[in-house]
């Protein structure tokens, strides 16, 4: 890559546990990874919740609700062109550059989880304090 | 689109088939198999995804690789590379 030395660093948020939240956000994450980022991702709430060891990684979370037929339509495209699931996206995502994937320890009492319960694509428990001070200076900032 | 036919190989070439994979599984497909290859390997990306015809040239440039040439027929982009560091 073209700078190894002092990767742009891009900070998502990720608070969203549907497919058409999850499968974008893998999206970006490795659209970075592949352009050269260090990629730090604060998994919180609904998003720590898809991120749990016993939902299959190639399944496909429900579409938000709201979206009628079209969210219908859409979960069954995604089985029917076998789209890969969120997490095996993230994973290749993690395989090609430095993807860091933390767990936001507010949110594990809040939904009572232990990090035997996470997926291993989990690195870290941490605080939001640590995750703002480790992307200091992110030049991209998301919220998903 | 060019319309040149891809030039045949001067060594083996390795065939990435990411056709019918959405953006941006072809370049990450692309990205996986490059680092397992010797300098000097070719490989040819197969891909359906419109998206990558932007993407896949602008991640060559950056790495520093070379798209020797790109032919599309019947809806797939034929990406022929060439790993050179």
């Amino acid at each position: 890559m073209s700078d190894p030395a002092t990767p742009p660093t891009m900070a998502i948020v990720l608070a969203a546990g549907t497919s058409d939240r999850l499968l974008p956000f893998a999206t970006l994450v490795s659209g970075a990874v592949a352009m050269g980022y260090e990629v730090h991702v604060f998994a919180s709430y609904w998003g720590l919740d898809a991120l749990r060891r016993s939902r299959p990684a190639e399944a496909h979370p429900p579409v938000s609700p709201g979206h009628g037929a079209e969210g219908a339509a859409l979960e069954r495209t995604l089985v029917d062109r076998h789209v890969p699931g969120w997490r095996q996206i993230l994973g290749a995502a993690k395989r090609v550059g430095p993807v860091h994937v933390y767990a936001c320890s507010q949110s594990m009492d809040v939904l009572g989880l232990r990090r035997e319960h996470l997926d291993d694509l989990v690195d870290e428990v941490v605080g939001i304090a640590t995750f703002v001070d480790r992307t200091r200076g992110a030049s991209a900032t998301y919220f998903v | 689109m060019s319309a040149e036919t891809v030039p045949p190989a001067s060594s083996p070439r390795r065939v990435i088939d990411a056709r019918g994979s959405w953006c941006p599984g072809p370049l990450m497909e692309l990205i996986a198999a490059i680092r397992e290859e010797d300098v000097g390997t070719e490989l040819e990306l197969l891909s359906s995804d419109e998206g990558s015809r932007k993407d896949v040239p602008l991640w060559l440039e950056k790495a520093g690789q070379t798209l020797v040439g790109m032919t599309s027929e019947g809806g797939v982009d034929h990406y022929l590379i060439r790993k050179v560091r």
